[in-house]
């Protein structure tokens, strides 16, 4: 399942550093790896002094300056692609430090980047790239093939706990999948799927002769991933101070052919876990790039002649998942009315602002297979709501204004969300209010996010519904969540069971072919309509404040850093 | 004295190991581990096993207690889960900005807090003593990240932008992004001015507690007989007030200070958030949330030693100040 999480929006915003962690087996003394940086450090240095004199930065006014850009979070796991998958973190692998083998266009159609060209063999079992000679990893080493396989058998050995292996669901894992054929050449085995280059957008190639000999269940506490990382990509690590701020440079070696140096001479990621002091910085020019601004905040930022507003669709759903195990929830006909009695149009403008548009499936606006004319929406309609109720059996017997079935049992469900999701707290107010007007007592509860983690995805089970949020990956598999022979795997949060929408969820992974692919996505969304194992809430769109001072920020749905390359600064603002 | 000191240290010690172990199975019981923390969809139930064997976090409970503590006990805090770096690593990342901050806070409230408080004693019930009751009052009841708010506003964003000041300043972070090319002078300089707004949303708050407990032990002090017996024998009112109020006024001042001590190494978070201080308080609220065990088992073990030296340190000074405890 290729999906990355973003179940606690306010983790974020307490700058959480997630995905990575430590504390092996046995308790380690402070020097296990000390000696790393001290001898990593001299050689980027003189490597960045060498490029730097044998490529001269170009006779252009757009080279030079440095651009600030805020978040509210530090980026966890660092520069270690083989142990993150959190949105921010795999931004600044792909664009910033390291390189991928493949990224997408604006139509996220595939195209060489670390590899210059690739060739699959007829029948899709055999996927060989062929790498550029020409990228050098920030210490003067050449990246080369040896550094694929070694990444390739890193994320794909149970030991490294990479966080999303359904990356490699359809790849031969492990050291047998992957054939070094020369020094810029490496062929992967697999079987047939679909969007199979995906994972080679995601993930970022590692150095072997950095990593190589490190343990992989050691590799989380490697100082490689957020002291001194050596990337291979436009901008070279210089420093890091954590829940503070991280500095690169620009490359002077990097590849012409890709476009060479990049503009600004620094890029600084600036740590700044409170977003009204976000918005301050950015409108007093403290840094030049606020990503993940609130809808709030849009309309101070519009306000300013300086500051352009940017937003685009992001790959986020917010939905409300139904415990299908809970007797009151194991009708479909309950989860309809549920869905018809919630007005999203509200919820939309309320939570954000109209940032956003209503949802009604896991596909959402980012991916190939959004159709949103070929799958049926789920208006509000009380009427219609109250109407399937009673046919369900739900009636309200004694007059309490709360509906209750035959046995006397009345419609209460007990909604959870994540303590400091201010979002999911209005979501969770205004589903109370409106389905009690249906006859539906709803009772908002808060818990902690740790907590609440381990009461969902654990076998407990332990709630009735749970408002979330996911963010959905490029390449789409929903297996984990709506598959019934996967039931008691931890993601299965509502435990519908439906034998049609299963085959239909194994196909749906093994058709290469999009245009054949595409009905069958539209069937399967209509299955998953019909089943309500979710009410579908909105997909969020992206807001980044940008001072005009940066020129040429170009952002769509691969993320805020996609252009950060060709981002210059105004000669002005220096 | 040395006695004393010496029964007073030993006694902390079992108090020390009984907080650690208490707060190591009190994390234990919290719902959830740092494994759990880390589940997100794609994750096979294996590969949830594998980080939490990577953590360590498949042993049993008593087992990792006697690890934990056996190597603790020789100065080893293990590494933070959630940071990925040794445990004393993160907090000789974060203690020294905390420090700073909190250490120029509360020398700067003690200094204003003493003298207010005991200008209004001095005066009391006149305009001044009025007035400053106010206004303590308000800046005593402001939640203080609303102060720093406002105080940012003001300060950094007006100043800035509408009513055009030469000055303005930051509103956060500890260190401007040219840092690194300035000279010594004016690297401290660039501290000293991103310290201002924090230190000062602090201090008001702090300030004006410690002042009203100034004012009040002080209007005690001078109700007492050998004031009354200072003043008659007919020493100038300055006289009375200086050396024989205020020096007694200030005993209990001097427990207050003793308490406010592990604030020093908390730091206080909201401010921390507001102004973006990389300090301790931040690193411990993160921890907790995210059941990152290490970073949070040394952090409160550092946290009660503070609470424990922070009051042994007002006793002694108690000692030192007030001849009958010495001698008592």
């Amino acid at each position: 399942m290729v999906r990355r999480r973003r179940i606690w929006t306010r983790l974020g915003v307490l700058g959480l550093p997630a995905a990575i962690a430590c504390g092996g087996r046995e308790p380690v003394g402070a020097d296990a790896f000390a000696g790393f940086c001290a001898e990593v450090r001299p050689r980027v240095t003189a490597y960045v002094e060498r490029a730097a004199a044998e490529h001269s930065v170009p006779a252009d006014p757009r080279y030079g300056g440095t651009v600030v850009v805020g978040t509210v979070a530090d980026l966890p796991g660092g520069m270690n692609a083989a142990i993150v998958t959190s949105y921010t973190a795999t931004q600044y692998q792909q664009f910033v430090s390291l390189m991928t083998l493949v990224r997408y266009d604006a139509d996220l159609v595939p195209q060489p980047y670390l590899a210059r060209s690739w060739e699959v063999n007829p029948d899709t079992t055999a996927l060989t790239f062929h790498l550029r000679s020409d990228v050098y990893w920030h210490d003067g080493v050449r990246t080369d093939a040896h550094d694929v396989a070694f990444t390739y058998r890193t994320v794909t050995d149970p030991a490294t706990g990479f966080p999303n292996p359904a990356y490699w669901d359809l790849y031969d894992r492990g050291p047998e999948g992957v054939e070094v054929v020369d020094d810029s050449t490496v062929t992967f085995h697999l079987r047939p799927h679909a969007d199979f280059l995906d994972a080679w957008r995601a993930t970022a190639i590692l150095p072997e002769h950095l990593l190589g000999d490190v343990p992989p269940e050691r590799l989380m506490q490697h100082p490689f991933n957020s002291e001194c990382p050596v990337g291979n990509g436009p901008f070279v690590f210089v420093e890091h101070r954590p829940n503070e701020r991280w500095v690169f440079e620009a490359n002077p070696a990097f590849p012409a052919e890709l476009g060479g140096r990049p503009f600004v001479d620094r890029l600084v990621h600036r740590v700044i876990p409170e977003q009204t002091t976000l918005l301050t910085e950015l409108l007093t020019g403290g840094i030049q790039v606020y990503v993940g601004a609130q809808p709030d905040q849009a309309k101070q930022i519009q306000a300013d002649p300086d500051v352009d507003l940017i937003t685009f669709t992001h790959r986020e759903v917010a939905y409300v998942a139904w415990n299908s195990r809970r007797p009151q929830l194991a009708d479909r006909r309950v989860r309809t009315a549920l869905t018809m009695g919630v007005d999203r149009r509200r919820i939309v403008q309320a939570v954000l602002g109209g940032y956003g548009q209503i949802a009604n499936s896991t596909v959402t606006p980012t991916n190939w297979q959004y159709d949103p004319d070929a799958v049926p929406d789920t208006p509000y309609d009380p009427d219609g709501a109250r109407a399937l109720l009673k046919e369900a059996g739900w009636i309200d017997r004694d007059g309490d204004g709360v509906r209750e079935n035959a046995a006397g049992q009345p419609l209460t469900i007990t909604l959870k969300y994540n303590q400091g999701a201010r979002q999911r707290q209005t979501i969770a107010e205004l589903m109370q209010a409106q389905l009690a007007d249906i006859g539906v007592d709803i009772r908002p509860r808060v818990v902690d996010a740790t907590t609440l983690t381990a009461q969902l995805f654990t076998e407990a089970k332990d709630f009735d519904a749970v408002v979330l949020s996911w963010v959905m990956d490029f390449r789409l598999d929903d297996r984990d969540m709506f598959d019934s022979r996967r039931l008691s795997g931890d993601f299965a949060l509502s435990g519908t069971r439906n034998p049609e929408l299963d085959r239909m969820l194994d196909t749906l992974q093994t058709v290469v072919d999009r245009d054949a692919a595409k009905p069958l996505w539209d069937e399967y969304q209509r299955l998953l309509v019909e089943e309500q194992p979710y009410t579908f809430l909105y997909f969020v769109d992206r807001i980044a404040g940008v001072r005009k001072s940066v020129h040429d920020v170009r952002v769509d749905k691969r993320g805020e850093w996609v252009g950060v390359h060709d981002w210059w600064l105004d000669p002005s603002a220096r | 004295m040395s006695r004393y000191l010496a029964r007073r240290i030993l006694g902390a010690i079992p108090l020390l190991l009984g907080i650690a172990t208490l707060v190591f199975f009190v994390l234990a019981i919290a719902p959830g581990d740092p494994a759990t923390y880390l589940i997100q969809p794609g994750m096979t139930a294996e590969v949830v096993a594998r980080i939490r064997s990577n953590f360590g976090l498949d042993q049993p409970l008593l087992l990792r207690y006697v690890k934990w503590l056996g190597a603790m006990l020789t100065g080893d805090f293990g590494y933070s889960f959630s940071f990925g770096r040794p445990v004393l690593d993160v907090i000789r990342t974060f203690l020294p900005n905390t420090l700073l901050l909190s250490g120029c806070a509360l020398v700067l409230s003690f200094v204003g807090g003493v003298v207010l408080g005991a200008l209004q004693a001095a005066r009391q019930y006149s305009k001044t003593d009025s007035v400053l009751s106010v206004v303590l009052l308000f800046f005593y009841s402001m939640p203080s990240f609303w102060l720093a708010l406002m105080l940012m506003l003001v300060f950094s964003v007006f100043a800035r932008s509408v009513w055009h000041w030469p000055f303005w300043l930051p509103v956060s972070g500890m260190t401007s992004m040219d840092y690194a090319s300035l000279g010594l002078g004016g690297r401290i300089l660039d501290r000293a001015w991103h310290l201002v707004l924090p230190t000062v949303s602090l201090t008001l708050v702090l300030t004006a507690g410690i002042a009203r407990f100034m004012r009040s032990s002080m209007l005690e002090v001078v109700r007492q007989d050998y004031i009354r017996t200072a003043r008659a024998k007919g020493l100038p009112e300055r006289t009375v007030v200086f050396k024989h109020a205020l020096r007694n006024a200030l005993i209990p001042v001097i427990t207050l200070a003793g308490l406010y001590i592990p604030l020093l190494f908390g730091g206080t978070v909201f401010i921390e958030y507001v102004f973006s201080w990389p300090g301790m308080g931040k690193a411990i609220v993160d921890a907790i949330v995210a059941r990152d065990y290490p970073l949070v088992m040394a952090t409160s073990f550092l946290f009660a030693a503070m609470v424990v030296v922070g009051n042994l340190l007002a006793d002694v000074l108690y000692a030192v100040v007030d001849p009958r405890i010495r001698h008592g």
